[in-house]
């Protein structure tokens, strides 16, 4: 206890805990799952370098980096949201990672054009609906959830949740803004309620009858199937994934990326890119996939059970930074589309 | 330095993040904030008034009702539940708001129950139950005790000699408490309507996932969608001028209102009760403790033991104990100010100083967020203008954000306590020779003592639960309870983060029944 005392005093005065002499790097991060710390304890104990990590909201590590300037301790900037990634490096908070080896047997779509971030993960936003009330054959695309034949049926949580953002801004990246608005605005008719909860919340209102198509993030239906609650279990189980836009020509799912980036400024630049050639390594990826049910960057390695028995499907090879670069576009048409 | 100075530079330091924040607005282009105002601010502005207005109302309930009986009728079982409507206060607004719709959603126990059991009457209970009214609702079983404190401590202070007096006019004990209880105890209820309103005004987690758009969520689309990090500013300005006007309309008003009333000499529980009112008092005062204790917690141990073969015991230490290292330093600070600035204005009588110390509690308005934005702000043009480098996460500035932030729960208490005891007791001691600091010592500190205890255990509690300051300022690898309940509830893991949020009840409620001993002890309530 007495130990714990002085460490806090010392971090009280000199504002962070560190030896100097070990070698560090240090993570802003918008990931706080149990995986990550079972990564970086891995990466650790083979490197030998600790992991600093400070997990918050993409867009508050943002401006503490922003703020913080040229004396920030970052190294590297991790995010769930591709888009976030793209604004960092709009800001001019990243640097280029500048070494091609990085990216080596990284699915090509998942990459950065501008060389600034490295996919980690990517998950898809895709329908789920009820076995009960849609029949396979009913689904087909993202546009077509604008059809009259959904009204009073869709499910989807509040627009101010960045997934969706990033769903939208493809949109509008894919099909431009006029279509997008009418799209939207069809779609927000067709809700079954006003949008609230968070996506688990939308495949339970699928199972009490609420409504029978919902959007949603892959891996919570993973999470619901293998949760410990009976219920929940069967919740997941009275719903089946269906990919969108897999027809010919059509330009499959979209999907979004957790990335990494070097911090502008990272003062462990060499440690910086230790770990992030470690996280995409395949035992890192292995590990990824069996404990988030998210897909891995990497084409070799398989998805956790639960996700392949979805069954695979076409990734939309749109340029992931459209994600950041129309966001602002999505948001307005959101508001005027009255998504809440 | 005089004390005058001394204040003045303290209100300075709390504030100056906020006045920079208002400062730095200035001039800045406006496309997204008339974007914002023409589209959804009206909006927003109308579901805030309603969901504020909600909540009141059940806090009123839900508290003074309580309050009144406990304060001033015998009946069995008495301390019992004044110990326990404290203890709702010790669970966060987020907590109670996922667990209830963990309870009441499809695979709840409820929903559940009759899906198994009751098949017949199931579609009654499959409801949409995320809605502004129960949001508010729920907000009021977690905020009531604010208003339960504040009245409990008014109406024993001044219980019966006011009651024997209307007694003897004939009064019955409804005519009592509306024409001359609450009328008396104004203060007292405004100081906790106030803490209520702004929690209400601040709230962003549990608004977010009900679907509810508050004004602070149109802060953190301009910040978080939008990323523009000036509107958001400017909005947060906006709050704070609103909250302001309000805040100086009221104590204005107040202010015209002073009783310098007698406390309470002879002991109290003057009414007492038949059958039919003893059940309706328990009902009134098990109410709000089965549904803002009893249910919610009974439901958080039950998945505490569903997970505990994954609890990691040594971490749970390490987060308790910065928990409560970071909750009582910064309490401790907070109780020292709010004391001082009360001093200051009793022994002064001065005008600025009444508005300096009244000036700090409006911080409380703005949601976490944002202070610990404001924070990062300042610290980033001080530090380019003096060219140093500032490190922003350490506890010294997390501290320092917690004391911004919850300064107004500390002076709340003090201040009800120091304005109730007439100027006769300064008049006196100065007439008997003593000093400012013997005034303070032997005057009041002890008259005050029971306020300055439950102004600590009112800011620790608040702490404790603390979320978006701590996670924007904390320094590397730094984590509390309060964060880690959250990690886990965002992903939509409930049962997992369990264990962290009982800790954070726990905590709350063993501070809470030491405060109502206390309390009791101070009033002589038995």
């Amino acid at each position: 206890m007495m130990k714990k005392i002085l460490s806090l005093f010392a971090i009280f005065m000199i504002g962070c805990a560190e030896n100097q002499t070990q070698q560090v790097v240090n993570i802003y991060s918008q990931r706080h799952y149990d995986v990550d710390q079972i990564q970086y304890d891995n990466f650790e104990k083979s490197t030998g370098i600790k992991v600093n990590v400070i997990k918050s909201n993409a867009d508050e590590l943002i401006q503490r980096m922003e703020n913080e300037g040229d004396n920030s301790p970052a190294d590297l900037f991790i995010t769930v949201d591709v888009g976030k990634l793209w604004q960092a490096s709009n800001m001019g908070l990243l640097q280029k990672y500048q070494d091609e080896s990085l990216t080596d047997g990284i699915t090509e779509s998942l990459l950065d054009k501008n060389g600034f971030w490295i996919p980690v993960t990517y998950r898809s936003r895709i329908l789920v609906h009820s076995n009960e009330r849609v029949q396979k054959g009913e689904l087909s695309t993202y546009e077509d959830l604008a059809n009259d034949k959904w009204k009073g049926r869709l499910l989807v949580r509040s627009s101010s949740n960045s997934y969706n953002q990033a769903l939208l801004s493809s949109l509008v990246a894919n099909l431009g803004d006029e279509a997008t608005k009418s799209w939207t605005k069809a779609v927000v008719s067709n809700f079954a309620r006003d949008p609230k909860g968070n996506d688990r919340d939308q495949v339970k209102a699928i199972a009490s009858g609420q409504g029978d198509v919902a959007i949603v993030n892959s891996y919570y239906i993973g999470l619901l199937l293998s949760s410990e609650n009976e219920e929940e279990i069967n919740a997941g189980k009275s719903v089946s994934i269906f990919f969108p836009n897999q027809g010919e020509g059509q330009r499959g799912s979209h999907i979004n990326v957790s990335g990494i980036a070097l911090a502008k400024n990272s003062p462990n630049k060499s440690n910086a890119l230790k770990l992030i050639r470690y996280l995409t390594t395949d035992e890192a990826q292995e590990t990824y996939v069996n404990n988030t049910y998210e897909y891995s960057v990497k084409p070799n390695i398989e998805p956790n059970k639960i996700v392949s028995d979805w069954g695979s499907f076409n990734k939309d090879t749109l340029d992931l930074n459209m994600l950041g670069i129309k966001r602002n576009a999505a948001i307005r048409i959101f508001d005027s589309a009255g998504w809440k | 330095m005089n004390v005058k100075s001394l204040t003045s530079l303290i209100s300075l330091v709390l504030v100056f993040p906020l006045i920079y924040l208002v400062y730095s607005v200035i001039g800045l282009n406006l496309d997204n904030f008339i974007y914002l105002w023409n589209n959804l601010l009206l909006d927003y502005s109308l579901n805030t008034l309603y969901l504020v207005f909600l909540t009141v109302f059940f806090s009123l309930i839900l508290g003074i009702i309580p309050a009144w009986f406990i304060s001033t009728t015998k009946f069995k079982g008495k301390n019992f539940f004044d110990i326990v409507l404290f203890l709702p206060l010790s669970i966060p607004s987020y907590i109670i708001a996922f667990t209830y719709s963990d309870i009441l959603s499809y695979t709840g126990p409820i929903q559940s129950y009759f899906r198994n059991f009751l098949p017949d009457l199931y579609t009654y209970v499959n409801l949409d139950y995320l809605q502004i009214e129960i949001l508010a609702f729920l907000m009021a079983l977690v905020l009531y005790p604010y208003l339960y404190t504040a009245c409990r401590i008014s109406f024993s202070l001044l219980g019966s000699n006011y009651i024997n007096i209307a007694k003897n006019l004939g009064m019955s004990q409804f005519q009592t408490f509306f024409k001359i209880i609450i009328p008396i105890s104004r203060v007292s209820i405004f100081s906790g309507l106030f803490l209520i309103v702004m929690e209400v005004l601040n709230e962003y987690g549990a608004v977010k996932y009900f679907g509810v758009n508050t004004f602070t969520s149109g802060i953190f689309r301009s910040w978080y969608s939008m990323e523009d990090i000036n509107t958001a500013s400017i909005l947060a300005v906006c709050l704070l001028i609103t909250v302001s006007i309000f805040f100086i309309l009221e104590r204005y008003s107040s202010s015209k209102f002073k009783y310098n009333y007698k406390p309470n000499d002879t002991t109290s529980g003057n009414y007492s009760t038949n059958k039919f009112s003893r059940v309706l008092i328990y009902l009134l005062c098990l109410f709000p403790f089965i549904l803002g204790f009893l249910i919610p917690v009974t439901f958080i141990i039950n998945n505490v033991f569903k997970t505990i073969n994954n609890i990691d015991f040594n971490e749970l230490i390490n987060l308790s104990f910065n928990s409560f290292f970071l909750a009582s330093t910064s309490s401790i600070i907070i109780v020292l100010i709010a004391l001082f600035f009360q001093f200051i204005k009793k022994i002064s009588r001065s005008k600025t100083l009444f508005f300096l110390s009244e000036i700090v509690s409006l911080t409380y308005a703005m949601p976490g967020a944002v202070i610990a934005l404001s924070l990062i702000l300042l610290l980033s043009f001080l530090s380019k203008i003096f060219g140093i480098s500032i490190i922003f996460g350490s506890v010294v500035i997390l501290v320092y954000a917690y004391v911004m932030r919850y300064m107004a729960v500390g002076i709340s208490p003090l201040r009800s306590s120091f304005e109730k005891h007439p100027y006769s007791f300064d008049d006196t001691g100065k007439n008997l020779g003593m000093s400012n600091f013997n005034l303070f010592k032997k005057i009041h500190l002890p008259v005050n003592n029971t306020s300055i205890y439950i102004a600590f255990i009112l800011c620790f509690v608040d702490i404790i639960k603390e979320l978006p300051i701590t996670l924007i300022l904390r320094p590397f690898n730094f984590d509390t309870l309060a964060v880690k309940t959250y990690e886990y509830a965002i992903e939509e893991m409930i049962a997992k983060s369990s264990i962290y949020s009982l800790i954070i009840i726990l905590l709350g409620s063993v501070l809470l029944i030491f405060l109502r001993k206390i309390i009791n002890k101070s009033i002589d309530v038995s």
